[in-house]
């Protein structure tokens, strides 16, 4: 019996062999990526203990003095950390309200199109504007949009459809859903990618079957697309919902102006201005290390409700 | 005769400068094992410029200094807009430059206290250095190498710090003659009248003068300070590091603005001109350059590629330089007051990172670039390829020049302000022609002297000043200047649009905010240190 359980783990220890000899190529290949998480990801993790010192970084981590929790108290009875609080969290909610279907349309829409090559140039087009980065898009918008000068505005004025300019970028309710929308025309093409290659892995004999029973293109995109991609939509808002409580710097930066500080004032530009410029690191990392775990609590608790819905969830 | 009598005397006046400074340069001996030293440099983002980190001059450097005394010398671009967050960047992954240095003391003053300087003692420094430490110790300037009691600092030369001549503004002197105007507006009763006369002639198709958002926190309000200022208020309020908000002058800097706003001086859309690293002079020197505003000033060189670009652009203008009492109407301006430079240029500490013998590299290399020969080659380059020798026996920078050995910035300034904030030739008369922009239509050295001895003048009445140097640094200044910075674009756009009826009561709530947000802090640690008597004073009137 016993000769039997050693006989068997031998055979089974020759197959691990076996198996390694063939696939270690495979494996040493996915040392890179584990590797790179380890490194750039967890190993600035004990750094996150500036956050309860009063870092200095000439002092370094020895010379500076441990504080507990005073640098999150101060953060936390800061008047302006309230207003970039609830900055980032309406503009977040209201991208992922505005911006998460659009991708989804988009990528039906482009399902639908037969002409291949028309489809092909329609992607690269709805693409590009990922590629670009903030400034670039920020100034190009400032360009056609100043309430004045700009060439929209202009455009408007001289087919007498309005006698002032509009405020686009330059009042803040007006900014507000300026910027969503810009964000929504940067991101929705780049977003759309995944959608399109669910939709493609989708049976073909499901759309045969449908047609058969008599659906038009609405019942097909209704009955059987969207069925098919809501495990991918329901991944993808989890992940979305992480970041609700994230802030973009580059793109609150390049769209900032006086005028509309009310709103544009949100947590990455405190953290930049209250922290980084200010050199205090300990505060910047408070607040990165607040929204880091409110980000995480919101995907834990959205990929619970997801399973108790039925999906296959995040973990 | 004349001219080579002249020829010889300048000659000779070089001659004995070399002899006698070669006479107090000790005798350094190569480093044995290769001492690696970083130093600054700005990064002005300027176009057509070469890299300033590497580029035929660091090479020189390298070549003529390091080389000889196996010493590698490496230059840290520090963009100029951004100072304080690349240091903090750099002093966070340890790799402080060996020097460290900036035009403002709560900066130095800042990493000081934060421990990114090591302490320093002044005999050494004078042992390897002993030119740089007897200019020194000749421009008075040892009560401001401290900072809460220990001597972190050695500071370099700032030449006639009272007079800020170096600067210069050009307004459009074809407008004003256009206008009825045969010379730039003396008081501000003519200037009003004069630009009022400008927009209503229609000279140009925008708002007349370029306006930003503030860069900085240096608020202009000198002129709007009372004469003599008080000194406690000064102590508190006048300052680069933090805008004075809530201060009187400030108020009627700002009231004025509001009400040249609403003359159609400026742009409505001035505060779109993007409120950070400087792109608002950009957009200011874009339209001066395309002929589109009255007025426009900086730095003046031997090369000032706006001017030149200005003058491609409009053949027939004509510039002159305008006056420093253009601002004054007797009541809310009584007289022209300035802010003068400080008695120092940069103010130089080094890393605690620094061993002994980075510390020693440092100082030889700053003892080196201070002796009058390399210091010259520095400034002017290559005789007959960036320069040539003028009649005087003083060079004449080539403007033009865009081969390798091109001069950076300003001749080189980014790099010389190690030893001196500006070059100096001669007299100041031979200074003023060795800044005087080369290969322009009109020749503006007599303008630029003109500018020079009202600006002595005004100085000569006791009405230049600069702001207090602190002995101690101010903790809360640095907790909050960048936060308050931000506040204060916000108000400055809020007032100077506002409605002129409203002013008054905007600014005492926006103050208050202002005060609230930390500025009250700052103001009462200031006064704290000016009463224990840890500042600088008020020069005697």
């Amino acid at each position: 019996m016993a000769q039997k359980g050693v006989g068997r783990r031998d055979l089974r220890a020759r197959k691990l062999q076996v198996y390694l000899k063939n696939n270690w190529q495979l494996y040493a290949l996915l040392v890179i990526p584990i590797a790179f998480v380890i490194i750039f990801k967890y190993a600035a993790y004990p750094g996150m203990r500036i956050a309860f010192m009063n870092y200095k970084p000439a002092k370094g981590f020895d010379g500076s003095p441990w504080v507990g929790l005073e640098t999150f108290e101060k953060v936390f009875k800061d008047k302006s950390f309230h207003t970039a609080l609830r900055n980032s969290l309406v503009f977040n909610f209201l991208d992922l309200i505005v911006g998460f279907p659009v991708p989804i349309i988009l990528a039906l829409l482009l399902n639908e199109l037969r002409f291949d090559r028309y489809k092909k140039v329609s992607q690269t087009i709805l693409y590009l504007p990922h590629f670009l980065s903030w400034p670039i898009i920020a100034s190009v918008m400032l360009t056609l949009f100043k309430p004045e000068t700009g060439l929209v505005n202009v455009a408007l004025m001289n087919l007498g459809i309005i006698d002032k300019g509009i405020p686009f970028l330059t009042e803040k309710w007006h900014w507000a859903v300026s910027y969503l929308l810009i964000g929504v025309w940067q991101n929705m093409g780049w977003g759309s990618i995944i959608y399109l290659a669910a939709i493609t892995g989708i049976d073909g004999q499901l759309y045969e079957a449908a047609t058969i029973d008599g659906a038009g293109r609405w019942r097909k995109i209704w009955n059987v697309t969207l069925p098919c991609i809501r495990g991918t939509m329901v991944t993808l808002l989890i992940m979305n919902l992480g970041r609700v409580m994230g802030s973009n710097f580059e793109r609150l930066d390049a769209f900032g102006n006086v005028q509309v500080k009310d709103f544009q004032y949100q947590l990455a530009i405190y953290i930049y201005e209250k922290g980084l410029a200010g050199g205090n690191f300990s505060r910047a990392t408070a607040v990165g290390l607040f929204q880091s775990l409110v980000g995480l609590i919101l995907v834990l608790a959205s990929d619970r409700v997801a399973k108790k819905l039925g999906e296959d969830g995040l973990l | 005769m004349k001219k080579t009598l002249t020829l010889l005397l300048a000659l000779v006046m070089v001659l004995t400068m070399i002899a006698a400074a070669n006479a107090e340069v000790p005798e350094w001996k190569p480093f044995e094992q290769n001492v690696t030293i970083t130093v600054p440099v700005y990064d002005r983002s300027k176009v057509g410029y070469p890299a300033v980190d590497d580029n035929y001059w660091t090479q020189y450097i390298q070549k003529e200094f390091g080389d000889k005394y196996n010493i590698t010398v490496k230059y840290v671009a520090i963009p100029r807009g951004d100072v304080m967050t690349k240091y903090s960047l750099l002093i966070a992954g340890e790799e402080t430059p060996t020097i460290m240095m900036e035009y403002d003391y709560p900066k130095v003053a800042q990493w000081a206290t934060d421990g990114a300087m090591q302490t320093i003692d002044l005999e050494a420094f004078a042992a390897v250095a002993p030119t740089y430490y007897g200019k020194m110790v000749e421009n008075n300037q040892l009560g401001y190498t401290d900072i809460n009691g220990e001597t972190y600092f050695v500071l370099s030369e700032r030449p006639y710090y009272n007079t800020t001549y170096t600067y210069a503004t050009f307004v459009r002197m074809d407008w004003l003659r256009a206008v009825g105007y045969d010379h730039v507006p003396k008081s501000y009763e003519e200037q009003v009248d004069a630009i009022n006369k400008i927009i209503a002639a229609g000279l140009t198709d925008q708002a007349p003068l370029g306006l930003g958002i503030p860069t900085s926190a240096y608020v202009q309000n000198f002129a709007y300070r009372d004469i003599p200022v008080d000194e406690a208020e000064w102590a508190q309020h006048s300052s680069l590091g933090t805008a004075s908000l809530s201060w009187e002058p400030t108020k009627k800097l700002l009231k004025r603005l509001n009400s040249e706003y609403h003359m159609g001086w400026y742009s409505s859309e001035f505060d779109l001109e993007k409120d950070s690293k400087g792109a608002a002079t950009d957009q200011a020197q874009t339209d001066f350059i395309n002929g589109k505003t009255y007025r426009y000033g900086g730095y003046m060189s031997a090369n000032v590629s706006w001017l030149t670009a200005f003058f491609e652009n409009n053949p027939n203008a004509e510039l002159a330089i305008e006056s420093n009492y253009a601002v004054v109407d007797g009541e809310v301006v009584p007289d022209a007051q300035l802010r003068a430079d400080n008695p120092f240029g940069m103010i130089v500490g080094f890393s605690s990172y620094a061993t002994e013998d980075q510390l020693k590299a440092a100082w030889m290399l700053m003892e080196w670039m201070i002796q009058p020969e390399n210091l010259f080659v520095l400034e002017n380059g290559v005789e007959g390829v960036t320069y040539t020798m003028g009649e005087n026996g003083l060079p004449v920078v080539v403007g033009d020049y865009t081969g390798t050995e091109m001069l950076n910035h300003n001749m080189n300034i980014d790099m010389t302000c190690l030893v001196h904030a500006s070059k100096v030739v001669g007299t100041i008369e031979d200074s003023i022609a060795a800044i005087t922009p080369q290969g322009l239509p009109q020749d503006f050295y007599q303008a630029l002297l003109d500018n020079y001895n009202e600006l002595a003048e005004i100085a000569a009445k006791g009405n230049a000043y600069s702001d207090p140097v602190f002995a101690v640094a101010i903790e809360s200044e640095s907790e909050y200047s960048a936060s308050l910075l931000s506040l204060y674009q916000e108000a400055f756009a809020k007032l100077v649009k506002c409605d002129p009826a409203e002013f008054d009561a905007l600014y005492e709530q926006l103050s208050q905010d202002y005060l609230d947000a930390g500025y009250q802090e700052i103001i009462d640690e200031r006064l704290n240190a000016y009463e224990a008597g840890q500042t600088t004073k008020l020069p005697q009137r």
